[in-house]
Order: structure tokens, then C-alpha cells, then sequence
């Protein structure tokens, strides 16, 4: 594969099927992957991407279907069969052990003769590899200590060490700041230069645009075309994607913010391991206002949302609810106080999955009336409970008895609101609330946000999605390392402006 | 007492330090491994009671001890086979499943102890002749120290090469490498293509051999004897020990060596006749393994995905 | 199979998929599966070493029920076991694994020791109910001392409660030697208490108040775990603990909770063997009670009706295993290690149930 052959199909895929139990996760797939091309896998969350991805590498076996590489039919058994054929995958959680070296996570499991780990070997070529591409990189790093956009060069380079002919992205921009995002970009141009061929999975259409060469859409679990990125557009890809016309702009009127509803007085907490997570935080949401706190994952979103909750411990500042002082107090005082949190993990920290809807929807009201009289609680008025919200919040259950479990994501999270936002509150707090759900529930999600803000509640929305902030708040705020970088009126904003501030650079703003 | 006998008192409250610390020591570090490769083991109490039983029988039976030291090692890996078929391959809550080979030794070693010894007029005068204390020439002549250090049964030493050994695998070698990814992030070598259940199965069955031989060390080189109560409580301490060792081979050894030296200092405390309710001393060692547990909880040494099933679909 | 033609064989294959909710009467097949398994292995154990199984059984059979005098005893063996069990249901179901239910029966057992020597002269109707309230209390703050250090400093429960387990026995055996030993024994045993201190009987026979006060502790962990706030906090936290602490349920206070009432029912066990049974401290006082409380709970599925059932079974076993070595020369023993079998199968089912065969169609 020395030449660049432009025509010549590396990756031939026919008629592949995955199925998990019931659910058909892959329908009949037909793909081609040509030399030195870079070729997206365009689709919403769960529309099979990921899982065909996973086909092709061995981590996955389908049901039917075959695959050839460079012409020949193989089958793979596990992801080593996939590496010697040159395929390598970089997945979309990283897949990195952070008490390790950068050089341990690229070596270990990669077959080599003799007992010994070949450390030393390894570490010169890392130091090379990253050379050619121009990142810097120490080898002797542990992974727990790189910033995110270089653990992904890690992830990059654990299958550029293989010798790999194929490379496939798993939404590899996720966690990555805009900026970080471009240079990846010129890396996977560089690597096609030499003739590796891309797959490249994501749901972002601007990237999509931006990067490929060729377009796959998946919808479903089916294929619904395969394009050329020169001949085609947004519009087109995105009907295509989700199979009607989308709304890309949430409809809402224009507001004028009321009374203060929460304020946040230069707030300050460490983690376990004494860092500091926030650092001299100051907000302020107001009724009728939707304030966006924008960022990318891990910059202290999670410990913000936390420590208002009275979750993580703080070291120092002010959380006022309603005029009064909410700091410290245990968090059963703070929600009762009138504050509506849906977490951003709903599986672990917002739902007890093996109980009842019905259960579910009294989490965190177990010892309020009308629930409970006396010591003991009162089945008929949590069940009609039950009943009343699944009706007004049209949640997909066989009823109130039904094991939570079953229950779909989108539905999950209409369980959540419903708990949520059923009590008596002046003040919603929101942490990536349409992660992994699929359009019609985000604009679900999205609406009844703005319905809160038209009632007079104030509203904090933290989203590491840019695309939802602009679209959702009125105001918005970056958070950087822990800290407030800014905070500006949505009309009044860009998305360079905020994707640099995101990314921690303040040269150049006003 | 005079200089002569206290020098005599340490020497052989140091060697017993070694002699006490080496069963505890041999299930520590096959706890290590199992650790390790992600896979918590709550039977390793079980597992030394059947090693030692089988240890012990299949000396009674042949004479030879080394034989027992083999059945020991047979029996650790059944029962351990047991353990890693229901949590490595069925994917079981490795607590209960952990709990439920404690529960399934104890009554088999009993029923079969019953069944064997019933022979026997008084059960307990079932015995062996135990290891014998083996000096290395010339570093045993070296003046205190070669009393204690190089004066020890043969397994006392194989233990302490195990440490070595153990340390070199783990930080040495690529299988070491891979092991220890795998109790970190098992999905991070699967996407390599590594089998993780062939090693969390064989990191497993380590651990049940090992705790089979601490076990058969009980029976064969410390008692001479076996009773349904001889391991008393000691894989559990194992655990402990793994825990305040840090997950770590060298620092298991001293952790062993602690409570080596606590155990031999009850017995001769209790042995110089002081006039102490022996109960207290005996209970000491238990009372420790709490207090390590609690100031030892800080460590972050945990392999990150102890104790979680690994599934890769669904 | 890589060739695609015209005509398409449809074929089906067997695959197992994973079963999202729970089919109560497929646990209870996974229960009676384990059961049948742990008697079948116990047959082929008896037979392997020369005996009769069927002989063997049938001697352990009517020594559990065989005369009313029989099922009299299998009663009062299974009333310590219900008690244990409570006590493992209570703190499984908070997904908190208190083994030391057996250190916590003897806890009971000292504290009513302590309260029968000492309260000897007061009238049998205050001094029941004192021994009630001592026994719990007795095995609370027992396990309390291994929740305390689970809820504060997230210490191993299972380890702490083991070796609590071997202290208390360490203690019991000091105290029996030192303080409350019968002088006319040469065993380590206290002296007999006065019969104020007795459970009142039932029926005119050896059954007390014992039988109806565990069957009232059923009720209440019942109405405790499933229609109480507090059970919901316990249950809430047994499933997942982080969701709980989101929605502001006092995870550590749950916890300690939930041992201290764990570890009360094992203690009013160890109280009831005393005051109901053999109104005496021995050392011998529970012969495994704590470990085969956990049997119990499982069996019964971390149900308090499930394991009145279940503690039937095993005191059955118990009870029916003295004439079945008198009769067939099988040892005791063998109970221990048929309960240790079935628990094995109860795990393999508990896996295995969660899966289902179904028949997928493809295409080859």
C-alpha cells in the first residue's frame, strides 16, 4: 500500500447483520471504503454506527454478512485478527488505563516475542510517530495527567503502532474542544496522504461537511444512502438522517429576565485528590431566563452541579436559593427548597432502574405527604401519582407498576422530568439533559425547558453541546478549569468566541 | 532474664515472624494475582480450609509431604475452578459467589474430615510429621540473623522467592502488563484483541492454588494436625493484608510479616505463662486486621475494576 | 456460508439473550432447581461412602417429621435460623453484606446472659420484655460497630463483620471462664437462671413465645422494607446508592440503619436461644446459626415469607440429621455440606435465570 490508489476499494462489506436479543441493531449493511479516503458514518445516537464499526473490528461478530479486505474475504474473532489485517479503531470512551504510562497503554496486549513489556523500544518509536505528526508527546507520561485532546493522539497512536491500513473514529471529537477538533482534522488529512483510509463516525453535520469525502448515512439500524460530500448539503444529510424535516431552532419568544432566583457567590470546592474543581464560581439565574453553562466535559460542569446540590463538598462561597442561604445544608433541605435537578448520567444517578415507575416517580418525596402519613406510605397516592404523570408527560410504560428498566432512554428521562418538575419548584437545574437521546426527545427535552422559562422559572442548562446552548439559552456562561471564563448574551455571542473560551484562550477578547 | 535469653526470645519471636507470616503470605499473593486481573476472591478462607484438609489427608495417607503440598494445590484450584466458572464465565456477584465458597468448603472439609477420621479413636490425634526447619549453610551460622533469616522451613523460602517473582511478573513482563490492565480496564487489551477471560480464569485458579498451599503450610509445616477450625479467620486477614499491602508484592510481604509477628508474639507471651487472659491475645490479630482496614482505606492502589463483571456486548 | 444464494435456507439457531425483568416464578424454579441439585450430590455422597441414600434420607425425614415430637424441634430449630435470615434479608436487601450475623446472635445471647444474672429477682412479665429489648440491643450495637465503619469510612463490611465474629467469641469464652462460669461444670458454661427469666411457653410444650415473636419480626421487616419510608431508603440504596444520595437519602445514616436493625434480629435470635430454650450461656450456643442465616435469606429470595420457608427447610435438616446418623452412620456434617451445595446452585440458577433460550431466525 505504498502508492495512493484512489479507486481502489481496501474495505468491501455485503449484506451485514447484527441483531442484540430482539432489537436489529445492523439491517443489511452495504459499505466501501477506498484508499486515502476519508468516509463518514453520519447517523443519530443509536442508529448502528457504532456497532458496525465494531463488526468491522472484530469486537463484534455479525450474524450474517460478509467482509473483504484489499479483495480477500475475512473473519474476524477477536479485534487481533482486525489489527493484522491494518485495521485499527479508536473508540469513542477512551479506552485508557490512567495509572498507566502513555507508553504502557500503546504496548500492552500488542503481540511481540519474548517476556519481556519492550518499553523501551516502543517508547523511541512513540517519540518518532508523534514527531512525524507534530504532537508533542513525553511517552513516560501517565495518561491521568494528559490534557483530553492528548489522550485521543494516545488512542491514535495505539493503532498507528500496529501498522494500520484502515483507521476507524468513533465520535472522536466528543470530548475535544473546537480547536482541538481542527487539529485532529489535519492529523487524519496527514494520515491519508500516506495512504491509510478513514471511517469516521459522528453525528455532527458541520464536521461531516468539513472532513469527509464520502457520506454514509445510517438511520435505524438501515443504511439510507451513501453520497459524496461535494455533491450534497446539510439540509439534505439531515433529512436523510433522522427521515423528516428538522427543526433545527427551538421556537422562542423573547423575555425579559424576572426576580433572581439562585445566586452563586464566588464558589470554590477541591476533589478527592486536592485539586481545586471550582475556583471563585459567581452565577446568577433569573426567572424567565435560561442560562446556558457551556464547556467541555470535565472542566467542572459535573462538580458545579454537584456542589449546588450539596453533593460535593465546598470550600469556600455562597449558594443562595430564593434569598435564602443554601450552602452546605444536606441535599434533601436544598431540593425541598424548591430546586428540580436532573443529573447527567440518568442511569446511575438520576433513576433506581430495578423499582417501579411509580417508586420512581416519588424518589427524593418518600417522606412527604401525601406519599406518607404516619410511618408508613401510601400506595393509592403514589400510584395515582404514577398514573397522573404518565399521563401529562405521555412517558411509554405499561403503567405505574412496570420495572423501570424496561423503559426506553427517551423515556427514562421523561420519568426524570416528571419526577422533577411535578414538586413545587422555582429553580431547574439541567446537567447534559439530551445526551444519547434521539431528536424527537430532545426537542421533547428542549421545549419543555422553554415552557419552564415561559412559566417564570429560571433555568440552568449545562451542555457540552454547543449547538443546544446557542439554541436553548438566553445567556450564557463558559466554564473553563473550574472557572467562569465569561458570560454573555446569547445574541450577543459567537461560537468562535465561546469555542475559544472554552478551549481556555482569552487573548483577543474583549 | 539475663542478655543471652532475651537474644533468644527475639531470635525466636523473629522466626516465628517468618513461620506465622507464611501461610497468610502464600494467600495474599495468590489474592494479589486474582486482584489483579480484576476478580475479587472472598473464599480464600474456604480455600486454605480445603488445601489444608487435602494437604493434610493426602500426607496422613501417603507419608509424604510433598504429596500433600500437591493435593493441597489440586484442591485450591478446584475449588477456585468453581469460583472463576461461576464469576468469570456466568458473570455472578463475585461477593456472594465469593461467600458461597466459604460456606461450600467449610461443610465439605467437615463432612469429609468426619468421614475419613471417624476411625481414628480420638479424632484430633491424627497427625504428620511436619516440615522440617532447613539452615542454609554458612548464611544460617551468620550470628543472629542467620538464626532466624536463613533457618526456616523449605515453603518459608519459596514464599519469600515468590515475592520476587510475583513483583518481576507484574512490572516486568507483558503478561504482568496485561494483567494489570486488565484489573484497571479490561476493555482497553479486549480491543486488542487479548482474551481477558483466559487470564482473569488462570489469575483465578493462581489465587485458589496458592491459598491451597498457605492452607496445606497450616496443616503440614505449623500444626502437624487438622481441626475444622485451623485456619481461623486467616484468608480473611489475607485480604486485609492485600489491601494494606496496596496491591503491591513487596509491601504485601511486610504487611504478612506484621501480622506474622503479632501472631508469634501472642503465642509466646502465652507460652512465658505472663498472667494475661490468653483470650485478649488471641483475639489480636483480629482486632489489627480492623484497624489496618480502616487506616489502610486511603490506599489507592485498587485495581480500578475490581470486583466488576467484564461484559463486552449488551 | 459466504456465498449468497438465490434460493435463501432459513435456518434458526438457539441463542441466549438476556432477560430484562424477573419471572417470580422462574426464581422459584431456580430455587427448587438448587434444592433438588444440593440433595441429589448430598444422595451421591451418602451412597459413595457406602450408604443407603434413600435410607439415609428417610432416617432424616422422620427425625424432622416423622412424630409430632419431631416437628415440634424441626419448629424450634428453625426459629433461630428465621431469625438470622430477617436479619440477612434486612441487610442484603441494602445490598450491605453482613456476615457477621453469627457474632451478633452471640452479642444477644451475652446481653441476655448479662440481664438474666443481674435482673434475676423481677417478675417474669418485666423481665421477658427486658430480655427482648437487651438481645436486640446486644446485636445492634455489635453491628453497629461494622456499619459505623462502612458508613463513615467506607471500611469492607464483610471483612470487619468476620473478624467481629472472631472477637466476640474471644470475649465470650473470657467472660464464661472469668465471670459467669458454673462452678459445678468443668465446662466453660454459666450457671442455670432462674425461671423468671424464661420465654413462656406455648401449648404446654418445649415451643415459647420465641416462635411467635420471630413470626412477628416477619411481619414487621415486611411492612418495614416495603411500606415504610425508611425501607425504601434501604432498598433505594441496595440498588444504587448514587441515584439515592442525587436525591438527598442520607446514604450513611441508611447504612448504620440498616446494620444496627440487622443486627438486632441476630441478636434476638441469640436472646431467644437463651430465654426460650436453654436458659444457660454456652459456648456452643449457635452452632452456625449466623452463616446458615444467610442460606436462609437467599433461599428465600431476600423475602421475609421466603424465608420462613426456607428456615423450615434447613431446620429440618439440622434436626432430621441426629437420627440419620444414629440410623445410617452419616455424619452431621453432611448438612453442612449439602446447604454449601445448594447455596452454589442457588448461585448458578440466580445467573442462569436471567437468561432465556430463544429461537433467532437466520440466514444462511
Amino acid at each position: 500500500m505504498s502508492a495512493i490508489q484512489d479507486s481502489s476499494v481496501v474495505l468491501e462489506v455485503s449484506n451485514l447483520n447484527k441483531c442484540f436479543g430482539n432489537f436489529v441493531a445492523n439491517d443489511q449493511i452495504n459499505f466501501n471504503l477506498t484508499a486515502g479516503e476519508i468516509h463518514c458514518l453520519l447517523g443519530e445516537n443509536g442508529a448502528g454506527k457504532s456497532t458496525f464499526a465494531k463488526c468491522l473490528y472484530g469486537a463484534y461478530h455479525q450474524d450474517t454478512g460478509t467482509v473483504k479486505v484489499n479483495g480477500f474475504d475475512v473473519k474476524f474473532n477477536s479485534p487481533r485478527d482486525a489489527i493484522h489485517h491494518g485495521i485499527g479503531m479508536v473508540h469513542q470512551h477512551f479506552v485508557l488505563v490512567p495509572t498507566m504510562t502513555v507508553v504502557e497503554n500503546i504496548v500492552v496486549g500488542v503481540e511481540k516475542s519474548g517476556i519481556s513489556t519492550g518499553i523501551k523500544d516502543a517508547a523511541k518509536k512513540v517519540v518518532a510517530l508523534s514527531e512525524k505528526f507534530g504532537v508533542e508527546l513525553d511517552p513516560h507520561a501517565l495518561v491521568a495527567n494528559l490534557a483530553v485532546g492528548q489522550q485521543q493522539w494516545v488512542e491514535i497512536l495505539k493503532a498507528l503502532f500496529s501498522g494500520v491500513e484502515i483507521l476507524i473514529l468513533d465520535e472522536p471529537t466528543a470530548a475535544l474542544t473546537p480547536q482541538e477538533s481542527e487539529q485532529l482534522f489535519s492529523i487524519i488529512k496527514k494520515m491519508t496522504m500516506d495512504g491509510t483510509s478513514v471511517i469516521f463516525i459522528t453525528h455532527k453535520l458541520n464536521e461531516v461537511m468539513q472532513v469527509s469525502d464520502r457520506i454514509t448515512i445510517f438511520r435505524k439500524g438501515k443504511k439510507v444512502g451513501s453520497v459524496k460530500t461535494s455533491t450534497t448539503n446539510k439540509i439534505e444529510l439531515a433529512t436523510l438522517m433522522v427521515g423528516r424535516g428538522v427543526h433545527f431552532e427551538v421556537e422562542k419568544e423573547t423575555l425579559e429576565p424576572g426576580t433572581l432566583v439562585m445566586e452563586i457567590r464566588d464558589l470554590s470546592a477541591s476533589s478527592k485528590d486536592k485539586r481545586e474543581s471550582l475556583k471563585s464560581i459567581n452565577l446568577s439565574i433569573y426567572q424567565n431566563e435560561i442560562l446556558g453553562i457551556a464547556g467541555v466535559g470535565g472542566n467542572g460542569q459535573s462538580e458545579l452541579f454537584d456542589a449546588i446540590i450539596g453533593i460535593h463538598p465546598i470550600s469556600g462561597g455562597n449558594i443562595y436559593l430564593n434569598g435564602d442561604e443554601i450552602t452546605r445544608l444536606k441535599t434533601a433541605k436544598i431540593l425541598g427548597k424548591g430546586l428540580a435537578s436532573i443529573p447527567s448520567d440518568r442511569m446511575t444517578q438520576g433513576l433506581l432502574l430495578e423499582f417501579t415507575v411509580a417508586e420512581n416517580l416519588i424518589l427524593g418525596s418518600q417522606w412527604v405527604s401525601p406519599f406518607k402519613s404516619g410511618i408508613l406510605l401510601k400506595e393509592k397516592e403514589i400510584i395515582k401519582n404514577a398514573e397522573n404523570l404518565i399521563k401529562e408527560y405521555e412517558i411509554a410504560t405499561s403503567g405505574p407498576e412496570q420495572v423501570a428498566a424496561r423503559l426506553s432512554g427517551g423515556n427514562l428521562q421523561k420519568l426524570i422530568l416528571a419526577r422533577e418538575l411535578s414538586r413545587d419548584i422555582t429553580c431547574v437545574m439541567a446537567n447534559c439533559p439530551t445526551r444519547g437521546l434521539d431528536v424527537g426527545a430532545i426537542e421533547y427535552v428542549h421545549q419543555r425547558l422553554v415552557e419552564l422559562r415561559d412559566q417564570g422559572i429560571g433555568v440552568m442548562l449545562i451542555s457540552e453541546d454547543l449547538d443546544e446552548i446557542f439554541n436553548v439559552a438566553d445567556r450564557i456562561a463558559v466554564i473553563y478549569q473550574g472557572k467562569i471564563m465569561g458570560e454573555f448574551k446569547t445574541n450577543q455571542t459567537s461560537r468562535e468566541q465561546i469555542g475559544l473560551l472554552m478551549a481556555g484562550v482569552t487573548e483577543g477578547i474583549k | 532474664m539475663s542478655d543471652i535469653l532475651q537474644v533468644t526470645f527475639v531470635v525466636s519471636l523473629l522466626s516465628g515472624m517468618f513461620r506465622m507470616a507464611a501461610p497468610i503470605l502464600f494467600a495474599a499473593l495468590g489474592e494479589l494475582i486474582t486482584e489483579r486481573s480484576g476478580v475479587l476472591n472472598l473464599g480464600i478462607e474456604g480455600t486454605m480450609l480445603i488445601g489444608g484438609f487435602a494437604g493434610f489427608l493426602a500426607t496422613y495417607n501417603t507419608g509424604s509431604l510433598w504429596m500433600g503440598i500437591l493435593w493441597a494445590m489440586i484442591a485450591g484450584a478446584l475449588m477456585s475452578t468453581l469460583l472463576a466458572f461461576v464469576v468469570v464465565l456466568l458473570k455472578a456477584d463475585q461477593t456472594i459467589a465469593g461467600l458461597t465458597i466459604n460456606i461450600f468448603a467449610a461443610g465439605v472439609s467437615l463432612y469429609l474430615f468426619r468421614v475419613t477420621f471417624a476411625g481414628v479413636a480420638t479424632q484430633n490425634l491424627a497427625t504428620v510429621e511436619t516440615f522440617e526447619q532447613i539452615p542454609i549453610p554458612l548464611l544460617s551460622k551468620i550470628p543472629f540473623f542467620g538464626e532466624f533469616l536463613f533457618n526456616q522451613h523449605l515453603l518459608t523460602y519459596i514464599v519469600i522467592a515468590l515475592v520476587i517473582l510475583i513483583h518481576l511478573f507484574l512490572y516486568k513482563s507483558k503478561y504482568g502488563l496485561v494483567l494489570r490492565t486488565i484489573g484497571d480496564n479490561p476493555r482497553a487489551v479486549d480491543m486488542k484483541g487479548v482474551n481477558v477471560t483466559v487470564y482473569q480464569f488462570l489469575g483465578v485458579v493462581f489465587g485458589g492454588v496458592m491459598a491451597g498451599v498457605g492452607g496445606s503450610f497450616l496443616t503440614l509445616a505449623s500444626a502437624g494436625l487438622y481441626s475444622p477450625g485451623i485456619v481461623a479467620g486467616r484468608g480473611w486477614i489475607a485480604l486485609a493484608i492485600v489491601i494494606l499491602g496496596n496491591w503491591k508484592p513487596v509491601n504485601i510481604m511486610f504487611a504478612a510479616l506484621l501480622f506474622g509477628f503479632l501472631d508469634t508474639f501472642q503465642l509466646q507471651v502465652q507460652a512465658i505463662g505472663v498472667a494475661f487472659p490468653y483470650q485478649i491475645l488471641v483475639s489480636l490479630p483480629y482486632v489489627l486486621t480492623i484497624v489496618v482496614l480502616v487506616y489502610g482505606r486511603a490506599k489507592s492502589g485498587a485495581p480500578l475494576a475490581l470486583g466488576n463483571p467484564y461484559l463486552r456486548e449488551g | 456460508m459466504t456465498s449468497m444464494n438465490n434460493e435463501q435456507v432459513i435456518k434458526t439457531k438457539l441463542k441466549i439473550v438476556k432477560q430484562e425483568i424477573r419471572n417470580p416464578w422462574i426464581d422459584l424454579l431456580a430455587v427448587l432447581v438448587a434444592l433438588v441439585a444440593g440433595l441429589l450430590v448430598g444422595a451421591v455422597v451418602i451412597v459413595s461412602s457406602g450408604t443407603d441414600a434413600t435410607e439415609a434420607y428417610g432416617a432424616l425425614y422422620e427425625g424432622a417429621f416423622g412424630t409430632p415430637k419431631a416437628v415440634m424441634q424441626t419448629i424450634l430449630q428453625a426459629t433461630p435460623l428465621l431469625f438470622t435470615g430477617l436479619a440477612a434479608v434486612v441487610a442484603f436487601r441494602g445490598k450491605i453484606w453482613n456476615i457477621g450475623g453469627e457474632g451478633q446472635f452471640l452479642a444477644g445471647a451475652m446481653m441476655t446472659t448479662w440481664v438474666s444474672i443481674k435482673l434475676a429477682n423481677l417478675p417474669q412479665p418485666i423481665l421477658v420484655p427486658i430480655i427482648i429489648l437487651a438481645a436486640m440491643t446486644g446485636g445492634a450495637v455489635w453491628a453497629g460497630i461494622a456499619g459505623y465503619l462502612r458508613a463513615k469510612f467506607r471500611v469492607n463490611e464483610i471483612i470487619v463483620t468476620v473478624m467481629l465474629n472472631y472477637i466476640i467469641e474471644f470475649i465470650m469464652s473470657y467472660i464464661l471462664q472469668n465471670h459467669w462460669t458454673d462452678p459445678k461444670s468443668s465446662y466453660p458454661q454459666s450457671i442455670s437462671f432462674a425461671p423468671t427469666t424464661y420465654f413462656p411457653s406455648l401449648f404446654d410444650s418445649k415451643l415459647h413465645i420465641g416462635l411467635i415473636l420471630v413470626l412477628v419480626m416477619v411481619l414487621l421487616v415486611y411492612l418495614l422494607l416495603w411500606k415504610t419510608p425508611i425501607g425504601y431508603e434501604i432498598r433505594a440504596i441496595g440498588v444504587n446508592p448514587v441515584a439515592a444520595k442525587f436525591k438527598g437519602i442520607n446514604v450513611t445514616r441508611t447504612i448504620l440503619l440498616t446494620m444496627l436493625v440487622s443486627g438486632a434480629l441476630a441478636g434476638l435470635g441469640g436472646g431467644t436461644e437463651i430465654a426460650g430454650v436453654h436458659h444457660r450461656l454456652r459456648l456452643d450456643i449457635s452452632a452456625g446459626y449466623g452463616f446458615t442465616g444467610i442460606l436462609v435469606a437467599m433461599m428465600g429470595q431476600l423475602n421475609p415469607f421466603g424465608a420462613i420457608v426456607a428456615a423450615v427447610f434447613f431446620g429440618a435438616l439440622i434436626n432430621g440429621s441426629y437420627l440419620m446418623q444414629i440410623k445410617s452412620q452419616v455424619p452431621v456434617a453432611l448438612v453442612h455440606s449439602i446447604q454449601g451445595v445448594i447455596l452454589f446452585f442457588l448461585v448458578i440458577a440466580f445467573v442462569v435465570r436471567q437468561y432465556r433460550i430463544r429461537k433467532v431466525q437466520i440466514d444462511e
